[in-house]
């Protein structure tokens, strides 16, 4: 056998693809994986809510705890916060949750509806308020969210793997804090619809409460519309949405013959700490 | 946000750098195995050569180390999640298995041909998992004869 030296001309050990294209489907698989996982956790969301237990819900309640920093000089305004939860919910709200009301130092003129029946109140909001109607407004308008468990869907995504987390690993495990940690309380979103609801049965108490519909509107309208509503504008009139929420209520109350009485003053508990002579 | 943006250059300059080494190699090789094709070099254990003849015989042998760059790399660990062929590494194995081949090609000298090759390949900087340099090895060794004329 004669021996020719010569080149094989072909490269069989490398695979002729370019490198790029090679990356794309690589990375643009991974994308799709991580898209649709996105989307799943999106609609587990509307499945879980209606399905979670309320011993569930208190073992998630567990994560925020930690952060509602309770002040020492506002016992008196959360025992008189929880006394008017506590007559709005007796007669007017019955909810299957036992409401804990817990005040917070801040600047957020906002409420936030808790997992497991917490409810925090901002002093930024207490500040603002003028009157118990409209303060109790505020008040049923966030059990109003509990009514319709939208302080569930408000977490959103949160709340699927907060929830698969607590089923697998226990109530106390890393990723739940981590959840907790990283959620800011007034990040809670709702969609339009949510915030009507819980409008509506907000008037819906008040009306069964006091019997007329004083104040329930006002707080909307008295913010200055150079007031920068920030991304705590929850309640703020000079937000178009809000001018809706306001015309709604007005024709609701209209429509059901709701009257307008005279405002009771604030607890005295609350006059005198959050608005010092 | 920043590390992010780490982490494209990185990326960029992997991908340039790695692809513009690569062909430049690729061409030095091209061109030495054409210079080189009259030394064969077989993996036989012996050839028929009467004994006589045969002025010397001596071992050769050449290595190469060659990095992976990160492009390659990111591949490498984006085809270990899905599995398959890590194509991204093919070319770095290739280019290092001819390389040594070429240097052993070129410590044999005047040889008129090399017997008994055998090519083997590591891994460099596996121990310490942190601090993964990734490169590979590939040594080629033989035994050059020199025949009389």
């Amino acid at each position: 056998m004669k021996f020719t030296a010569r080149q094989p001309g072909i490269n069989v050990n490398v695979s002729p693809i370019h490198p790029l294209k090679e990356f794309a489907i690589l990375a643009g698989g991974l994308l799709a994986v991580v898209v649709g996982i996105y989307l799943v956790l999106g609609l587990a969301v509307d499945l879980i809510v209606p399905r979670l237990s309320m011993d569930m819900e208190k073992k998630l309640a567990g994560a925020f705890i930690g952060k509602i920093v309770e002040n020492e000089d506002a016992a008196d305004t959360t025992r008189s916060l929880q006394a008017l939860v506590d007559r709005l919910q007796d007669r007017c709200a019955p909810l299957p949750y036992n409401i804990t009301v817990h005040v917070t130092e801040s600047d957020a003129v906002n409420a936030a509806a808790l997992p497991g029946g917490h409810m925090v109140v901002f002093t930024g909001l207490l500040a603002e308020m003028a009157s118990e109607n409209e303060l109790a407004f505020v008040l049923a308008h966030e059990l109003g969210h509990y009514a319709n468990r939208d302080h569930l869907r408000g977490m959103g995504r949160a709340l699927v793997l907060m929830t698969a987390s607590t089923l697998l690993l226990g109530a106390d495990n890393s990723i739940n804090s981590m959840i907790g940690q990283g959620m800011a309380l007034t990040e809670l979103s709702f969609s339009r619809k949510q915030e009507r609801q819980a409008d509506e049965f907000a008037l819906e108490t008040l009306y069964c409460h006091y019997g007329h519909v004083a104040d329930a509107t006002s707080f909307f309208s008295k913010i200055p519309e150079d007031g920068d509503p920030g991304r705590f504008g929850h309640y703020f009139a000079s937000h178009p949405e809000n001018r809706r929420r306001i015309s709604h209520l007005e024709d609701l109350a209209q429509a059901r013959g709701y009257p307008t009485g005279d405002p009771l003053p604030l607890p005295a508990d609350l006059t005198v700490k959050i608005n010092p002579p | 946000m920043i590390d992010l943006i780490i982490f494209l250059s990185l990326l960029a300059l992997g991908y340039g750098a790695g692809s513009w080494a690569e062909k430049r190699h690729y061409r030095s090789i091209a061109a030495r195995e054409n210079a080189t094709i009259n030394l064969p070099a077989v993996t036989l254990k012996s050839v028929a050569i009467p004994e006589h003849k045969i002025r010397s015989a001596r071992l050769v042998y050449g290595s190469a180390v060659i990095s992976v760059d990160y492009f390659k790399r990111i591949l490498a660990s984006l085809r270990n999640i899905f599995g398959g062929k890590v194509k991204s590494y093919e070319s770095l194995l290739d280019r290092a298995r001819r390389e040594a081949l070429l240097r052993m090609k070129e410590m044999a000298g005047d040889a008129t041909v090399i017997v008994n090759v055998r090519i083997e390949t590591s891994a460099i900087g596996k121990q310490s998992r942190r601090k993964n340099i990734g490169c590979l090895e590939a040594m080629a060794y033989g035994t050059a004869l020199t025949v009389e004329e």
